[in-house]
């Protein structure tokens, strides 16, 4: 069977080979040694898995036709067959279809052999739903689980009776039917109701549990006369309702929500700088500090966790250990980026927002556990994240520019091009999709032009341009297609401002990072989005002064940047700031030195031998110096002056000579001699011992084992890393378990040592392996974690 | 990209560039649902309320007209967030209904039954509904319609009132437009409020209100209750409705700390109804008197809290509310809304003011250097004696004096805070030889009747006001305002000082408003906070010197 297997890949033309491996990149990490390695990691299941969740809905269904058509003992079915099980109800696939879809699963090596033999790799049964096409077991399996006595296959085989019970069934009885026909083909019923037990009585269900009931394939079968023995096919994805609109209207919306995101996230990390807030002990934001940031913001909490995250994931926001406690802060990064043009500034956002692993709808909530989950903190962490965003925004792509389908339209398309990728993860899509409204990668639920831009971004192939020499490659960060697209329909920035009589400056677009620079000194932000607003007050006014602004430059600041007079009230205002500004200076000085006597302080200043004190006269009767008062005084006792200190109150400050001494020391006591007490007790002797007997042993088992399970087994002389020496311990597992051969196993036990044993595995799964130890007769269990190797035994 | 004349803000602002050519055609489209929060002269600032919006859905509009005129006249890109915000915000207005149901009285009828069962499931609302008559309707007890309105806006879901309003005891009141006729604003006005049954209308000062609420009156032809602020305002109230209609002197009848009459149409003041004795308003009867028809509320904005609780008991009433400014320095805008009604009717002054309706105003801010004795009591002040020292200083007499001289001729008010400021005033313009009295608190109503009679004829050309010139007080010829002092840079006040010079002129002169602050105080600081409300209305302040004023060089600031 596998030799089989690995005979077909073999044979298989270089290309095929190729465009197999392209399929399924997983096989070739690590690079396989040969084909059989190839063959026995193309059947393992986590590789058939991965495989079966890139494949749409209809050739999963085809797959499931393969399965249904296999003869019941050589395992081998063929194209003829299926097409013709799947076209033969009215309004069923064209059979080219069918022949595609085989094709796709041909090509992915989970089919082989020829059209009129074609076999399917055992693993897809392992992997795959039990109940194949949503048919329940075969009625002879079910009589063996249910211990029914054969009554259920004494009823499907007697054809004209099983037509007879089926009409007599009760209306209520036959709705169940055919509910369980439809598929899943198993129920639930805690109280067993009158209808299931009516069928259970007949034998047309069959229970498996105390509580659960499942129909026999073959009553399915006669159920789905209409619809086929596959049930509804689905070979087109589902239809979206909703008519294209124009792609311009799109982009306007989805602009506009650009730009206030843009805008909403700067709110957010000025009002971080602010006033930082603290990381929590198990990291991320507190709930009360993500009210104030949104409420400073103006926005609701679900979105500002949202642009936090994605300022996290942007570098746009840190961490910083602020004396005692963490807090955050905006990133040196986020200066950097401010100065950019708005559409660039989008693009990083948008960016790392496709590409952060993190669920920021969680926020919020709360784990099992019954913790709060919190923004910024690492219980936000999901992987599959990046992966919804893009599958949605593909999906969006896919549809004609301008449509904009609803969440679950969008969801139903999704679940048809992925069925098993989407089971349980509907909910993280229809985030990443409301998530791309928010942050306008959409606009009106429909793909911008630029949003499809946003695709492109880090999926070029590196290697059609090795060199880097296509001028695509060298385009700086502004003239990138995604950034130049989004700045076409942005309001280009404005270098004026209009200067009103409330004291208002209303700059009437995106203001020039200059203008925006000067107006955050000089003014108060008030309202931002399509134009800014600032206030002009005494405070603000004060504040340019302090960074070096005169009131001249403030006149001839407003003069030029103004499109209008300047009102009198500012003019006013800004003459009576600088009035004002530095009427009291304020200044450091160690000591100071007064006398009421002006000449007494004259002469101190003007003496040659003070000079080293730097003495500065402050006011007639006032020095200062740098130094401090005891220096001060001693040189000026030197200098034959006979000041007197004071002390902060004015009061004179008397001292008396202290003798110096050196810091104190601690004596020596005797101490007991370290040589006399062995302190080896006998416990610890026999301890000893223990520890040689059984290094002893470990060395004896190790010597048994073949070389690469004892390099595993902690000598780290083999060529793969721990965890693709783990994975290929597993395949080989799986496969001596299909094969029932003894293995060399070894692994690390539960005190940490290494060891090594010959066994026979017996099964594998829910993170144990069970396997037969043939010396001591004894089943052994092994944590799959603990398992450093695994070697067949020849 | 279009080149609307409109910037959308992210925090719910609209920015409207005045000068441009389509904004005649933007303001009118936004006006039903955005409320003018500031128009100086380049850019005005438009807010988007819930409030504003449910008003607009009031009136009939709908979500879609709003969003497409955004879409039309803004110059960026709307984020989608926003018009999507705005639809449902609209949305929550009218999916409760106040109904009058003919078996049951009373009742609430949700058009969504989830926000009915939210609503009733809410704690604020208990006690005040009934039994559930079928899914979509509950029993309401007719005392709580007032209340349960407050209480569903608070919660979110504001409440249609369908329930309608008793026609109360009819009367025949018409006016009597000989010689005059209402004019255009006014009669908009009126058809507003005939339209809705009850609701404010703003106007400002001196747009002549008053007539507004004769002409509803005379739609309304029924008996009416008018609550004013004082008896001056009340007794003006009486001398309007005797020359502007065809009531008579017997059908008005006047219910103050004085007077205690009931008659067809009725004018109480707001001070004898919210006087309490023994913790009870004994005048509260005045609402049963009679079985009135109307009820008009005069500036609104002043409405004491205790009104309101009345007003929420008066609910089958029809209700006329008059303002000046629905800005309430103690924020209960959302009762307004619930209780007197949604907006009516809305004019910026600076409109009116281009229509001829009010006299234009010059502002001027006129600082005054303390001396170095001043400035020294100044800086060793208390904090809170700061303002009063300053306000109050020597150094604003020969400033006030030297605009009075300059405006000879002309009626001048001097309007202040503090008493004793005043008093000086008085004492030093009549030893330079100009009579001048004052009118304040505890002046007789009969003295303050007799004093504005003679300020009106012209025999009186000068008039000191204290806070009494805050409310409504008809002295149409002031023609030069000057405010000495105020209370902590209140804007309302602002509003109402201007408003006294702002009545149209009989030769159609520029009116004056002056500002005398002392410089480098705190004076400065709140006279800077009331401007900044003028310069939001659109009056640009020219700030002058004291120097200036008292050279005897012809003036250059004024």
């Amino acid at each position: 069977m596998t030799t089989e297997y690995a005979e077909h890949l073999r044979t298989l033309p270089d290309d095929d080979l190729g465009a197999l491996l392209r399929l399924r990149p997983d096989l070739i990490t690590p690079v396989p040694t040969d084909v059989t390695v190839l063959a026995a990691r193309a059947q393992t299941r986590v590789s058939v898995a991965r495989t079966l969740d890139t494949l749409d809905r209809f050739t999963l269904e085809i797959l499931d036709g393969l399965r249904l058509t296999r003869d019941p003992d050589g395992h081998t079915t063929s194209l003829a067959a299926v097409v013709a099980m799947a076209c033969a109800p009215a309004g069923g696939p064209e059979p080219a279809r069918v022949a595609e879809a085989v094709g796709r699963l041909r090509a992915r090596a989970l089919v082989y052999g020829p059209d009129d033999a074609l076999r399917l790799i055992p693993t897809v049964d392992e992997v795959c739903s039990p109940y194949l096409a949503g048919l329940g077991r075969p009625a002879a399996e079910l009589d063996t689980a249910a211990e029914s006595g054969g009554a259920v296959t004494a009823l499907v085989g007697d054809p004209a009776k099983l037509r007879r019970t089926l009409l007599s069934a009760p209306p209520n009885a036959r709705a169940v039917l055919d509910r369980l026909a439809e598929g899943p083909p198993v129920g639930t019923s805690t109280n067993r109701s009158e209808p299931v037990a009516w069928l259970l009585e007949h034998h047309l269900l069959v229970a498996t549990a105390d509580d659960s009931v499942e129909l026999p394939r073959e009553l399915g079968l006669l159920l789905r006369r209409d619809a086929g023995p596959l049930g509804q096919l689905h070979p087109e994805p589902p239809e979206v309702a909703a008519p294209p609109r124009p792609v311009a209207s799109a982009d306007r919306a989805g602009a506009g929500q650009a730009m206030s995101a843009v805008r909403h996230t700067e709110d957010l990390l000025e009002a971080l700088h602010d006033e930082p807030a603290p990381v929590l002990r198990g990291g991320g934001l507190g709930v009360l500090p993500l009210r104030r940031l949104a409420r400073a913001a103006g926005i609701g909490e679900p979105l500002a966790a949202l642009l936090l995250e994605t300022a996290l994931a942007a570098g746009l926001l840190g961490e910083l250990e602020l004396g005692s406690e963490t807090v955050f802060l905006p990133a040196a990064g986020y200066d950097l980026w401010r100065g950019t043009p708005l559409a660039q500034r989008w693009a990083v956002l948008a960016g790392a927002w496709l590409a952060m692993p993190r669920q920021p709808g969680l926020t919020g909530g709360r784990d099992e556990k019954d913790r709060p989950l919190t923004v910024l903190s690492p219980q936000l962490e999901r992987a599959g994240m990046p992966a919804a965003r893009r599958a949605v925004l593909t999906a969006l792509a896919q549809l004609p520019p301008g449509t904009a389908p609803s969440a679950d339209e969008l969801l139903e398309r999704l679940r048809w091009q992925a069925p098993r990728r989407l089971r349980g993860r509907a909910e993280l899509h229809r985030e990443a999709l409301s998530e791309a409204a928010e942050l306008g990668v959409t606009g009106s639920g429909a793909l911008t032009g630029y949003g499809r831009r946003l695709l492109d971004v880090g999926h070029g192939d590196p290697d059609a341009d090795p060199l880097g020499l296509r001028p695509e490659a060298e385009l700086p960060p502004e003239q990138t297609p995604l950034v130049t697209a989004l700045a076409a329909l942005l309001p280009p920035p404005v270098d004026h401002v209009l200067v009103q009589a409330d004291l208002t400056v209303v700059v009437p677009g995106p203001p020039e990072s200059a203008l925006a620079a000067e107006l955050d000194l000089v003014a108060d932000h008030e309202s931002g989005g399509g134009a800014s607003v600032y206030r002009v007050t005494a405070a603000s006014l004060r504040r340019a002064l302090d960074a070096g602004y005169a009131g001249a430059d403030l006149h001839a600041l407003f003069q030029r940047r103004s499109r209008t007079a300047v009102p009198q009230a500012l003019t006013y205002l800004i003459d009576d700031v600088a009035r004002t500004h530095g009427g009291l200076r304020a200044g450091a000085a160690q000591a100071y030195l007064r006398s009421d006597d002006e000449g007494l302080v004259s002469a101190a200043l003007a003496d040659r031998r003070l000079s080293a004190l730097q003495l500065r006269r402050l006011a007639p009767t006032v020095l200062v110096t740098p130094f401090s008062s005891g220096r001060l005084v001693t040189a000026l006792r030197e200098a034959g002056y006979a000041p007197v200190p004071e002390d902060a109150t004015g009061a004179a400050v008397l001292t008396r000579p202290k003798s110096r001494r050196a810091a104190p020391r601690a004596a020596l006591e005797p101490q007991p001699d370290p040589l006399e007490a062995p302190g080896l007790t006998e416990p610890r002797l026999l301890g000893i011992v223990e520890e040689i007997r059984r290094g002893e042993a470990r060395a004896r088992a190790a010597r048994r084992a073949p070389a690469e399970v004892r390099a595993a087994a902690g000598h780290p002389m083999s060529s793969l890393t721990a965890v693709q020496a783990h994975s290929q311990a597993l395949a080989v597992l799986q496969q001596a378990v299909r094969d029932k051969a003894k293995v060399w196993v070894g692994y690390v036990d539960a005190h940490g040592a290494n060891a090594s044993r010959l066994v026979r595995p017996v099964s594998l799964g829910a993170g144990y392996l069970r396997a037969e130890d043939d010396r001591t007769q004894t089943l052994h269990t092994f944590a799959l974690h603990r398992i450093t190797a695994a070697a067949p035994a020849d | 990209m279009t080149n609307g004349p409109l910037i959308v803000q992210s925090d719910k602002t609209l920015l409207l560039e005045v000068d441009h050519p389509d904004a005649t055609a933007c303001r009118m489209a936004i006006a039903p649902f955005a409320e003018l929060e500031r128009s100086p002269e380049h850019m005005h600032t438009y807010r988007l309320t819930p409030l504003g919006l449910w008003n607009a859905r009031a009136a009939g509009h709908d979500a879609e007209s709003v969003v497409d005129a955004l879409l039309r006249f803004s110059r960026y890109p709307v984020p989608h967030s926003l018009l999507v915000d705005v639809a449902d915000t609209m949305d929550r207005y009218g999916r409760l209904q106040l109904l009058n149901d003919p078996a049951h009285g009373l009742v609430l009828r949700g058009l969504d039954r989830a926000v009915l069962i939210e609503v009733a499931k809410s704690k604020k609302v208990a006690g005040m509904l009934g039994a559930q008559l079928d899914p979509d309707t509950i029993a309401v007890h007719p005392s709580e319609r007032g209340h349960l309105k407050q209480v569903l806006l608070k919660l979110g879901w504001p409440a249609e009132d369908l329930a309608g309003y008793v026609d109360g005891e009819a009367h025949e009141i018409a006016l009597r437009q000989d010689g005059w006729q209402l004019r255009s604003y006014q009669r908009e006005a009126v058809e507003h409020f005939q339209a809705g049954g009850s609701g404010v209308v703003v106007l400002p000062c001196g747009a002549g209100k008053t007539l507004v609420g004769a002409a509803a009156m005379a739609q309304v032809s029924a008996t009416t209750l008018i609550l004013v602020t004082n008896t001056v305002a009340g007794r003006q109230w009486r001398r309007e409705l005797l020359a502007r209609t065809t009531l008579t002197e017997d059908e008005i009848g006047e219910y103050s700390g004085e007077r205690k009459e009931i008659r067809p149409v009725t004018i109480a003041t707001y001070q004898v109804l919210t006087t309490r004795r023994g913790g009870a308003f004994p005048h509260l009867s005045v609402f049963e008197a009679r079985d009135w028809g109307l009820i008009v509320y005069d500036e609104v904005h002043l409405l004491p809290a205790p009104m309101f609780r009345f007003t929420a008991d008066l609910q089958a009433r029809r209700r006329l509310g008059l303002t000046a400014t629905l800005v309430r320095e103690d924020g209960k805008e959302g009762d307004v809304f619930s209780l007197i009604g949604p907006k009516r009717y809305d004019a910026p002054w600076k409109d009116i003011e281009s229509q001829g309706w009010i006299a234009p105003a010059d502002c001027t801010e006129v600082r005054v250097s303390l001396t170095d004795e001043e400035r020294m009591r100044y800086a060793t002040a208390e904090p809170e004696e700061k303002y009063r020292v300053a306000a109050t200083v020597h150094s604003k007499l020969p400033v006030i004096e030297a605009l009075i001289e300059r405006h000879a001729g002309e009626q001048v008010l001097v309007i202040g805070g503090y008493l004793d400021q005043l008093h000086e005033i008085g004492r030093f313009l009549t030893d330079r030889g100009t009579e001048t009295p004052i009118v304040h608190g505890a002046t007789t109503t009969k003295e303050r009747e007799r004093l504005f009679d003679a300020f009106r004829d012209g025999s009186l050309r000068t008039l000191i006001l204290s806070k009494v010139g805050n409310f409504s007080i008809d002295l149409p010829e002031a023609a030069v305002a000057i405010q000495v002092s105020g209370t902590f840079g209140s804007r309302q006040e602002e509003a109402q000082r201007l408003g006294r010079v702002l009545r149209p002129k009989s030769d159609g002169r520029q009116a004056h408003f002056y500002s005398v602050v002392s410089r480098d105080t705190v004076d400065t600081d709140y006279a800077a906070h009331r401007q900044r409300f003028l310069a939001e209305q659109g009056y640009a302040y020219t700030i002058v010197d004291a120097a200036d004023v008292l050279s005897p060089e012809p003036p250059g600031g004024a």
